[in-house]
């Protein structure tokens, strides 16, 4: 006669297992027998919950709403250096942008893509909703309704009888009253209701998440650090950024934990003030000296200020810290290579990412190149093999493809050379620097016409690069048409203001139209 | 008490501008202020609208290199905006932090301050303040050690540090429309001084009061000009100085002064009062007697006078703004002009007396030409005197109740006209009595209804002569209104005996208290023993007097006011600095009960209010970047659709917006009367007593002990 196992505990060991699907059955059963069973419908919450969980910590997507319609900041035009904003001129003596690539919004490429790095601030809304809207790069619409459609996976959780549990009928204030439940159902209602598509639904839930977090915070008598942490959240998500502010600071004064230092950070940065945001840092290390989440957050506002040198400092404090950080080892990693030591670069590279067992194509790519310039040439071309095997996409697939075109460049094929971008093009149609580097080797061939339709496709791609606007001010004064040649060389100019063989053109230009 | 309303005869020098500016933005008037917040250039920050403030700093241009991704017009580079996402009430710079290096910028709203730094981009604190910020101040306070920022509110006063703590809070008797901080007393150390909407200017010794004096209209504007000489205006086109509880003079205009600032702009070593108005005039006005020295003309109202070294070359200059943008900047004299200003004042001032010396010359030969011709007429009774009677009379059909001023000559003669000037009482503060030709008689009755318990005096000119003189001998006469005038002594038995009473104990003597009952009550035989019932003419209650051969003083109103006024000025007449009282005003206490219990309601709905609107503006959000998607790909049915669907949700916000504001008005009516209550249970007692009660109050509502703040409020100490 076989024993059977307790069907709550059987639940929860599902649940530690993280067999979520397995443990909310068999909790369904145990409610049907009784439907008032406290600890197992706390338990079925709870599964359902972390079927759907994300740490809300680390992402911060910004909605194209976000962006364009926001006016929490106080400062409409701060002082460069001290806003998110705008870019500060590279004060950290970083490399310039004929050395580093730059994004759309004058930021140099980090070493590490992060969901709030994408692209940077349009300047007005039809250029926001026209960027690109790939998976890598797309932006949603708003960071309220895009960002759980795209990563929620409850909603493809069928239930057949109907969802779990009905918001609209349930008495918040009796659930507000019993700790033990308020907060998980508070989770369930946060993370779990909030991918219904319903847009009527969502707006419900939202504020019923909030409702539970204002009644239990009263029954706690305002002293639970942990229900003003959860208001907090409700707030950052409706936007209220200085009632989120404030309830984390509450919440500070009660209890000293690392999460509510990292959301009050989120705030700031939304408010943009990143100077308050590293101020907070600072207080934060005080009294967790060597946190390593706190270090990367102070590395990565001062990335995004444009202060590289500081930012690798504070990356190395992390990897003195915690030696298995991927992201500090990927920035210091790009920071090596654009700063023009791959030797070191490679050694980043090559010794502790892959010992981190990260397998990509992207490190394999990174890898080819650092040999390549550290003139380690056994390598280089098994790391691309590597790479394009490795290619999960055809974006990464055009990315090797293009770098093993500058490789041939490097080496003076440049047939094979050509091959290599026209694949790169076969890939990635939006290639742009695969178009300007065509254009550039159709003109040694002396095909202008062709060399000037991939330049004037490179320009109207990307904007923001300006060496195909450079090279059309070349190629056009060349030939003679001085207006366009004109033209391009102020867009140029505009993309990057201390090229020197602009200014040379610019001036040469403005010679003749005088003369005229 | 001199009351000059001298007229203008001088004629001021212009002033001429050392620089101007036009900026394109319109400045919100009392809003405005000069920081330094990079430690080392003044800049201009003043509040426009939408919410914004903006920030002038012409210092930087030749600095800043042409960045084409900010494209920005010279000018306009010049200016900088905050979204501050609020209607600003006030805005002050300054340094908040002793050690910090640029000043702080500090805005305040009507739920909100924001302690800001320009220069780094950083909050320095966000505070919320349930009483708004009506006007704010920064600098240090007497004993606290860091410099405050204080901010006056609904009733309340406020005071954080550069941490966001506040560090100071009292209560006050009505909305605050003005700060200044001053040594009034001259110990060193800075006194607060507060301009209300009860026509009130009240000086604060941290919490405790010092002194009050009584203006007639709202006070605007407080500035300190030296010492403890301070000047004022008032909401009626009053402006002046007093010199501690003195007046030294004021002018009354028909505009508005908007802003009032200390300057020595003829570089004599003392400042000068200027005062922008609202019809565009600046005036520079002496502090001794009030003459105009300078003056200039803007096209539109004054926003604000500053002074700081804008230009810097060295020298302050006097900065001035009006509502439209303009700024102007204007140097002190230099000192060859000291000489000609200062000869030019003293001529005009010898002209002008003796102008008005002829004057009155001529008319005395003229008035003296007439009467040789008609010698009978204008003759009175060598021994005419004026006689002015006060007697209190209860309301009838015919009027309602008031004080009945009797003025009366002895004889035949009969009284023409009665002009009676007194502040507070009348609207002008004049009023004239000339009874037609038929009602001539030697007595005038004069109806005086005073709005509210505070001495006056009543300056009464009559003409009196003959019956048929066509002139008159004007008499004058100063008579003074008792300060609880409005109580009569006739009680009616059966009126409802009073819920209200308030015990306490001093210790002196009976006879001391029957002298101030005969000098602050209008008894006409006077009494000797303190046990008096009187009915109140303005509300119709009772008020019970009585005192225990033990010194112990028991008053039964109804009315918390009246009782919190008539301890204060026993307090004054026995010159008690301390003293304790128990109360309990049934009625009163049940009405600041359900108020409380308002508050938490409005507190909560309020909240639910908050988050339905942010939802709702991130749908509109959302709608507007699809409606904007539609449009790009030429969908045009899709945008139809959702920008119809975008016109309902806006309809719905604004609603929701509606209902909002009608929420928070109304709790922030219902924190007013807390307010109030709480400054009525320290009207109660007096001196350190009064400050331990509102102190207790305040932390009882902090931590939403009801039942504490009855406790304290009845007994005035908290439960130990």
């Amino acid at each position: 006669m076989a024993v059977t196992m307790d069907p709550l505990f059987l639940a929860w060991s599902y649940f530690r297992r993280r067999k979520f699907q397995q443990c909310s059955d068999v909790c369904s059963k145990i409610l049907q027998d009784s439907p008032y069973d406290q600890a197992a419908w706390s338990l079925k919450t709870r599964a359902l919950t972390e079927t759907v969980y994300i740490d809300e910590v680390d992402v911060d997507q910004e909605g194209i709403a976000e962006i364009m319609l926001d006016e929490s900041a106080i400062a409409q035009v701060a002082r460069p250096g001290t806003s998110l904003r705008i870019p500060g001129t590279s004060q950290g003596g970083g490399p310039s942008p004929a050395v580093r690539p730059v994004t759309q919004s004058g930021r140099p490429i980090t070493g590490f893509v992060r969901p709030s790095t994408q692209s940077g601030r349009p300047g007005t809304m039809e250029q926001a909703i026209r960027t690109p809207r790939t998976a890598h790069t797309a932006r949603p619409v708003s960071s309220s309704s895009g960002r759980f459609v795209r990563l929620g996976t409850a909603s493809m959780l069928t239930n057949p009888d109907g969802p779990f549990i009905n918001l609209s009928r349930l008495n918040l204030a009796k659930y507000a009253q019993k700790p033990n439940l308020s907060k998980t159902l508070f989770e369930y209602i946060f993370h779990h209701e909030n991918d219904i598509k319903n847009v009527s639904t969502q707006f419900i839930s939202k504020t019923h998440a909030l409702d539970l977090a204002a009644m239990a915070t009263e029954h706690a008598q305002f002293k639970d650090w942990w229900w003003k942490v959860q208001l907090g959240k409700c707030y950052y998500r409706l936007g209220l950024y200085r009632e989120a502010e404030k309830q984390f600071r509450s919440a500070l004064n009660h209890q000293e934990v690392v999460d509510t230092y990292l959301y009050l950070a989120k705030v700031y940065q939304r408010l943009d003030q990143p100077i308050t945001a590293l101020t907070l840092f600072k207080q934060g290390l005080d009294h967790f000296p060597g946190e390593v989440t706190l270090l990367t957050g102070i590395a990565r506002i001062h990335e995004e200020m444009n202060n590289v040198t500081s930012a690798t400092e504070y990356y190395k404090d992390v990897l003195k810290q915690d030696n298995t950080h991927v992201e500090a080892i990927a920035c210091i990693g790009s920071n090596h290579f654009y700063g023009d030591q791959p030797e070191i670069a490679l050694r980043f590279y090559r010794s502790r990412l892959l010992q981190m067992g990260v397998y990509n194509c992207q490190l394999y790519n990174n890898l080819g190149l650092c040999c390549f310039y550290a003139q380690q040439y056994d390598m280089t071309l098994s790391s691309f093999e590597r790479a394009l095997s490795l290619a999960a996409s055809d974006e990464e697939t055009a990315d090797v493809w293009y770098n093993l075109g500058h490789v041939a460049v490097g080496i003076g094929d440049l047939t094979l050379a050509y091959q290599c971008f026209k694949l790169t093009l076969a890939n990635n149609n939006d290639h742009a620097e695969a178009y300007n580097n065509l254009a550039v080797l159709e003109l040694r061939r002396g095909r202008i016409e062709q060399a000037k339709a991939f330049l004037q496709t490179a320009c109207s791609i990307a904007p923001h690069m300006y060496e195909p606007h450079f090279n059309m001010a070349t190629l056009s004064e060349k030939v003679g048409d001085l207006q366009s040649s004109y033209m391009a060389a102020q867009k140029s100019e505009d993309a990057f203001p201390e090229h020197v063989d602009t200014q040379q053109i610019l001036k040469n230009l403005r010679q003749h139209f005088a003369v005229l | 008490m001199s009351h000059a309303f001298t007229v203008q005869f001088v004629r001021a020098a212009m002033l001429v501008p050392i620089f101007t500016l036009k900026l394109n933005h319109k400045i919100n008037p009392r809003m405005v202020t000069v920081g330094k917040f990079d430690g080392v250039h003044p800049c201009l920050a003043a509040a426009t609208q939408a919410g914004k403030v903006f920030i002038h700093n012409p210092h930087t241009r030749a600095q800043r290199q042409a960045a084409h991704r900010l494209s920005q017009s010279a000018h306009d580079s010049d200016i900088s905006l905050l979204n501050i996402n609020q209607a600003v009430s006030c805005l002050v710079a300054g340094s908040l932090e002793p050690g910090q290096v640029g000043d702080a910028l500090l805005v305040g709203s009507q739920t909100n301050l924001l302690a800001y730094d320009v220069h780094n981009n950083a909050d320095v604190f966000y505070k919320e303040v349930a009483d708004g910020a009506n006007a704010i101040v920064l600098g240090k306070l007497g004993d606290i050690p860091s410099p405050l920022a204080i901010i006056g509110g609904n009733c309340a006063l406020q005071g954080f540090d550069h941490e966001g703590n506040d560090q100071f809070w009292t209560v006050t008797g009505d909305n605050v429309r003005s700060l200044m901080l001053c040594d009034f007393t001259g110990d060193g150390k800075n006194e607060l001084l507060v301009g209300s909407e009860d026509f009130d200017i009240r000086v604060f010794k941290e919490d405790e009061l010092v002194c009050e004096m009584a203006e007639n209209e709202t006070v605007t504007s407080l500035c300190h000009m030296h010492g403890s000489r301070f000047g004022y205006a008032l909401a009626n086109g009053t402006v002046g100085v007093y010199d501690r509880t003195a007046r030294y003079w004021r002018i009354k205009s028909k505009n508005h002064a908007m802003s009032i600032h200390a300057f020595d702009l003829n570089a004599d070593g003392v400042v000068e009062l200027i005062t922008g108005w609202s019809n565009g005039k600046i005036d520079a006005r002496s502090d001794r007697t009030g003459e105009v020295i300078f003056k200039d003309n803007f096209s539109s109202s004054i926003a604000g006078v500053v002074e700081g070294d804008y230009r810097m070359d060295g020298q302050v200059q006097l900065i001035c703004t009006s509502v439209d943008g303009e700024v102007r900047g204007y140097l002190p004299a230099s000192k060859e002009m000291k000489g000609n200003l200062m000869d030019t004042s003293v001529e005009q001032d010898l002209i002008r007396e003796l102008s008005q010396r002829r004057q009155n010359l001529l008319l005395e030969l003229k008035t003296s030409r007439l009467t040789e011709g008609d010698a009978q007429m204008g003759v009175i009774p060598a021994n005419t005197q004026l006689q002015t009677a006060l007697c209190v009379k209860a309301a009838t059909e015919a009027q309602k109740a008031h004080i009945e001023l009797n003025i009366s000559t002895p004889n035949e003669t009969i009284i023409r006209a009665v002009l009676i000037f007194a502040e507070g009482i009348f609207e002008g503060e004049s009023h004239v009595v000339h009874p037609s030709v038929q009602n001539l008689s030697g007595c005038v009755r004069v109806p005086i209804i005073p709005p509210k318990d505070i001495p006056v005096d009543l300056h009464i000119k009559a003409f009196v002569g003959g019956r048929n003189s066509t002139q008159f001998h004007v008499f004058e006469i100063t008579r003074q209104l008792p300060r609880f005038s409005m109580y009569d002594l006739h009680v009616d038995p059966a009126a409802p005996q009073p819920t209200g009473i308030v015990c306490f104990g001093i210790n002196d003597r009976p006879q001391r208290v029957v002298m101030w009952l005969n000098q602050n009550f209008l008894l006409p035989e006077g009494i000797d023993a303190p046990d008096v019932k009187f009915t109140c003419l303005r509300g119709g209650g009772l008020l019970s007097i009585s005192m225990q051969p033990s010194g112990e003083i028991t008053l039964k109103t109804d009315d918390i006011d009246l009782a919190g006024d008539l301890i204060q000025s026993l307090a004054s007449f026995l010159a008690i600095e301390d003293l304790q009282a128990e109360a309990d005003f049934p009625a009163y206490f049940e009405e600041l009960r359900v108020t409380l219990t308002e508050v938490d309601e409005f507190h909560s709905v309020h909240q639910k209010l908050t988050a339905a609107m942010a939802d709702h503006s991130n749908h509109i959000r959302t709608m507007l970047v699809q409606a904007e998607d539609a449009r790009l790909m030429g969908d045009m049915r899709t945008m139809k659709k959702r920008y119809m669907e975008l016109y309902d949700l806006n309809r719905d916000l604004i609603n929701e917006y509606k209902i909002r504001c009608n929420n928070h008005n109304a709790l922030i009516a219902c924190l007013k009367s807390v307010n109030q209550a709480i400054q009525r249970a320290g009207q109660l007692r007096v001196g350190k007593p009064k400050s331990q009660v509102i102190a207790a109050c305040r932390n009882a509502i902090k931590n939403n002990n009801v039942n504490a703040l009855f406790k304290i409020m009845r007994a005035g100490t908290a439960s130990s």
